[in-house]
Order: structure tokens, then C-alpha cells, then sequence
């Protein structure tokens, strides 16, 4: 699998990217696959929901991507940070293919859904798509 | 024995005495009852072919004796006998089940109705007492009940078993492969030929295991059935399981009210077993799942376009499929049917009751396992005495706020 176009005309912004999964495996291999993109960084990590909601807060990050199982539960994340931080467009990120969890996230205002299992190349897709660098599918 | 009243003497001797005699003769040669009578004081002062089977007693051996003579030592130290006659009395009749005994001794399991007699001027004549013996009826519903109770708590049991599995494959393997597959594609990505290809390829293998896995882990526990119930779950089936076997299906419900979750999981399984029977054995293109409230439950049907080929009842040695199906419909107090039509196809279609039941959530409530089907009698540990155990009315206050 070759990288990611590389040089669009003048790179814009980073994209702040803010990482939410209470299994530390998952949480470190996604760190690293957003830190090898160019144009994007990540400000932040958090295990649980209270940690998310408040380093949401404080960081007012471009994404957040959100396991839906989360420890303090995915939706209610999804909601406070959305509350503190309007801007932050949130990738949700589940191991179910449930599609009532799916339902329950985007009640919470939750647009990018993407199941775990998805390749590499997948989730920086949808995380660009979801921070308006590419237009929307 | 008395006849049915008369006002006077008018009617016609003969035809009326005819009748008489023949029900005297009725009352006396039947068998399945015992009916006899006391006088005012509780003596016996009648006896029938039926008391005498029930009871053991020749009328001759028993007419004037105190009618205690069948109640047990404890029950004649409780004075029970006195004061069922003294209801009966007070309010015309009495019924009550309980422990009488025979004349060898042995206990039998006994409905009995006490009738109070009175004359025209409102004088206590007498007795009317009809006995049966309920105990082989008694034992059967209690093999009945004790063995639904078996069933439904093996069934609680494996489900929280397989969920339990199921999520600790989920939580924990699942997500650890994912994190692997992601590395992998990393790693590709970095290295030269002709690694990258390798790992990729091993990239590959991961996914695939993922995915097995996590179909694995529908099947343990039908995701979604808990919060977002059954209709959804078997939504999700059909379009996850069953469209990857190719079948065509279609899903018709109409359904009042979501089952409580035990029910939900019931049918859950049922269709599940009854679906994958049609994908092993049916050789069918299409299946149609309907689901319908009827008669305060729910009227699930399975119905293929296969082969339709009936089922041999000597071929279920060793096929658990239809024996565990029907057995989980009775269990839940319905029923199960399969019809098959040679080149037509299958329908497998049941029934299972779903009253609103405040006792079914799985909360911890006083009393015996909270099953709404089978109240009474359950509680023979004699820890309390036969009250009401207040179901029916609203469920205890603490447990109405949920998370
Ligand atoms: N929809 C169907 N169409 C045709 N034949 C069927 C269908 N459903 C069941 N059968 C027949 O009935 C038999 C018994 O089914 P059952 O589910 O009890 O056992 P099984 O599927 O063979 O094994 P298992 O114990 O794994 O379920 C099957 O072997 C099959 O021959
Ligand atoms: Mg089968």
C-alpha cells in the first residue's frame, strides 16, 4: 500500500486530531497512524469520557475520533463534547456493527461513523472527509 | 340424599320420584367424586361409590363417624375441620385444597367443596361435600412447572454465558487484533520489498480473522437486543447473517409492544435455529419472517420456498434444532409447530405469551424466580405463608429508575 498523496498545492493547517479509546493497543497504533500523516497532529488522548470531555475542552481539537463502547458511556461523550467544543467534528469508532449503537451516536450528533476492522487508509478518509478536506461522499 | 327442591306436592308423584331415584343412583355410582353428607354436627350421614374409591372407606365403616376422621393430626389440632364447616355455614359453601387422609393412612392431595343445606325456614340441615383427588394432577403440574423452571433457568444461564463471552472477545481479542492489523499496515507502509508485501498479506489474515470472529460474537449474543430490541435484532440478522448465505427474505411485524428482553431472546433464538435450518437443509432461494401480536403474545413465522421435505421423526437422533426450538416455545408457555409441504417449502411458526408482567426484569424480587408463568405452589419452600406475593400491581418503587 503506497502513502497518501503527498503534496497538494499549499498545505493548509494542520488538523488537530483528538484520540478517545479506553484499549491503550488501539489508542497507541491510532496515534501513530494520524502522527505519520503530514497534515494532521494529535493534541490529545483520553481513556475514559470524563477525560475526553475535558481535554475536549480545554483543546477545542479539528476531530475527535470516539469509541462507542466507552467508559462513560460513547453517546454522552459525544454529546458534552460537541456542548464544549462546537467545532469538533467527531469520527465515531466502534467494534459493533450494531446498527442501534450507530443510531444512538448520531442522535448525539455523531455524522462519521466507521466500524474497527476498517484499514488504515479508510479511517484517514473518513477523518479527512469529516474535517472538510475532502468532499463529503 | 336431597332432590331438587319442589315447591309442593303438586307435580307428578311418579315422574318426580323416577327422576329422583335415577339421580340418587347417578350420585351414588360415580366415581370420579366423592360426594356424601353430614349432619348438622359433621357426621357423616351418606357415602357414594366415589368416596369410597378416593377414601377407602365401606360406608358401613364410616357412616357416623366425625368427618376430622380425613383431616390430618395437625389440621384437626388447628381445628380446621370445625371452622371450614363454620364458613360454610356463614357463607353458604367453602372450597379448599389440601392434604386428606385414607383409611390406610396414606395422604392424598384433595378439592373439596362444602355446601351448607338448609331447609325452608332457613334451618341448618346439613352438609353437601364433594371430594376429589387431585393428587396425580397436582404431581404432573409440579413435574410441569418444576421442569419449565429447569429450562428457563438453563436458558438465563447460557445466554448470560454466551454474552459474557461475547463481549470479553469483543472487548479484549477483537480490539487487540484490530490494533495488530493497524501495525501491520503501518509497517507496510515503511518497509521495502518484498516485506511490505508480507505484511500485507498478514494484514490480510488478521482481517479476515476479525471477521470471523466478530460474526461469532452476533451469534453468542444478537447485538442490540437488550437496548434496541427485538425487531432490530432480527433485522440485523437477516441482513448480516442471512443475506450472506445468499437467501432472499423479507420481514413483515406488527407488534403492540416490545416482549420483555426474556421473550425477546426466546424468539431470538428460535427464528435463528429455524433460519439456519432452512440455509443447511432447505436448499430454498427465498424466506419470509413475520411477526404479529396475537392473543397478548407474539406469533412468530419461519416460511421457506424449499424442498419442503418432511421430517423424518426417526432422523432426530443427534438433531437438537427442532427438539431445543420447541422445547423453548413450551417453556415460555407457548406453543411450536413445523409444517412441511414436499416442493413447497417449510413454515416453522409459533407462539409465545408476553403479558405485561412487572416480575420478568430481572430485578432481584421477593419470592420465587419471578417467572409471570407460573405463580403459586413455585414457592414450596414454605418459607412464607400462601399470600399474595403482589404481582399484578406496580413494581416495587426502588427499581423504577433505570441508568
Ligand atoms: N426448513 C427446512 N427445510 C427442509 N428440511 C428441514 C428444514 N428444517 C429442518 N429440516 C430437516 O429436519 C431435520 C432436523 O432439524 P434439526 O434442526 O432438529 O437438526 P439439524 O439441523 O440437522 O441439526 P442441529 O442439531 O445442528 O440443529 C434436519 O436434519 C432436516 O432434515
Ligand atoms: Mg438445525
Amino acid at each position: 500500500m503506497t502513502a497518501e498523496a503527498s503534496g497538494p498545492k499549499a498545505p493548509p493547517r494542520q488538523l488537530d486530531v483528538m484520540i478517545c479509546d479506553d484499549n491503550i493497543m488501539l489508542l497507541e497504533v491510532l496515534r501513530e497512524v494520524v502522527e505519520s500523516e503530514p497534515d494532521m497532529t494529535v493534541v490529545a488522548t483520553a481513556q475514559n469520557a470524563e477525560e475526553a470531555i475535558r481535554l475536549a475542552g480545554r483543546h477545542t481539537p479539528d476531530l475527535a475520533v470516539l469509541d462507542v463502547r466507552f467508559p462513560g458511556g460513547g453517546p454522552y461523550a459525544a454529546r458534552e463534547i460537541a456542548r464544549r467544543s462546537p467545532r469538533t467534528g467527531i469520527l465515531a469508532f466502534s467494534a459493533h456493527g450494531d446498527s442501534g449503537a450507530v443510531g444512538e451516536m448520531r442522535h448525539a450528533g455523531v455524522t462519521e461513523y466507521l466500524v474497527k476492522g476498517a484499514t488504515n487508509r479508510e479511517f484517514l478518509t473518513a477523518l479527512r472527509r469529516l474535517g472538510g478536506r475532502l468532499p463529503k461522499s | 340424599m336431597t332432590a331438587p327442591q319442589d315447591s309442593s306436592g303438586t307435580g307428578r308423584p311418579a315422574r318426580r320420584q323416577a327422576s329422583e331415584t335415577a339421580f340418587t343412583l347417578l350420585v351414588q355410582g360415580v366415581l370420579d367424586y366423592g360426594i356424601f353428607m353430614l349432619d348438622p354436627g359433621g357426621h357423616i350421614s351418606s357415602w357414594n361409590a366415589g368416596a369410597e374409591r378416593i377414601k377407602g372407606y365401606r360406608a358401613d365403616e364410616i357412616i357416623g363417624r366425625h368427618f376430622s376422621t380425613f383431616y390430618p393430626p395437625e389440621d384437626v389440632a388447628a381445628q380446621k375441620p370445625q371452622r371450614e364447616l363454620e364458613t360454610a355455614v356463614a357463607e353458604g359453601r367453602l372450597e379448599d385444597e389440601g392434604w386428606r387422609i385414607r383409611k390406610d393412612g396414606s395422604r392424598f392431595w384433595a378439592n373439596v367443596v362444602i355446601t351448607a343445606l338448609f331447609d325452608e325456614d332457613g334451618v341448618l340441615r346439613g352438609f353437601g361435600k364433594v371430594t376429589r383427588d387431585m393428587t396425580e394432577r397436582r404431581a404432573a403440574e409440579q413435574a410441569l412447572t418444576e421442569h419449565r423452571r429447569l429450562f428457563e433457568h438453563l436458558v438465563r444461564g447460557q445466554e448470560q454465558e454466551r454474552q459474557r463471552i461475547a463481549w470479553d472477545v469483543h472487548d479484549d481479542t477483537i480490539q487487540s487484533m484490530v490494533a495488530v492489523g493497524m501495525r501491520l499496515q503501518l509497517l507496510a507502509g515503511r518497509m521495502p520489498e518484498p516485506y511490505a508485501a508480507e505484511l500485507a498479506q498478514l494484514d490480510h489474515t488478521v482481517r479476515d480473522a476479525v471477521t470471523r470472529l466478530r460474526n461469532l460474537t452476533f451469534r453468542l449474543h444478537p447485538p442490540g437486543i437488550d437496548r434496541h430490541g427485538l425487531v432490530e435484532a432480527l433485522t440485523s440478522h437477516l441482513s448480516d447473517v442471512v443475506e450472506s448465505w445468499g437467501l432472499t427474505h423479507s420481514f413483515e411485524h406488527r407488534i403492540d409492544r416490545e416482549p420483555s428482553p426474556e421473550r425477546a431472546v426466546t424468539i431470538f433464538r428460535i427464528v435463528q435455529e429455524a433460519l439456519l435450518n432452512v440455509h443447511k437443509h432447505a436448499n430454498a432461494s427465498r424466506v419470509a419472517l413475520s411477526l404479529e401480536s396475537v392473543d397478548n403474545g407474539l406469533l412468530t413465522r419461519v416460511k421457506d420456498d424449499g424442498n419442503g421435505r418432511p421430517l423424518d421423526p426417526t432422523a432426530y437422533h443427534g438433531h437438537f434444532g427442532v427438539m431445543e426450538m420447541r422445547e423453548r416455545a413450551e417453556s415460555a408457555g407457548g406453543w411450536w409447530s413445523l409444517r412441511s409441504e414436499p416442493g413447497a417449502g417449510t413454515t416453522v411458526e409459533f407462539w409465545v405469551p408476553d403479558l405485561p408482567s412487572t416480575s420478568e426484569d430481572d430485578v432481584p424480587t421477593p419470592g420465587p424466580a419471578g417467572d409471570g408463568a407460573s405463580p403459586d405452589a413455585a414457592a414450596g419452600d414454605g418459607t412464607s405463608p400462601p399470600a399474595a406475593t403482589g404481582d399484578g400491581a406496580s413494581p416495587s418503587p426502588a427499581e423504577e429508575e433505570g441508568p
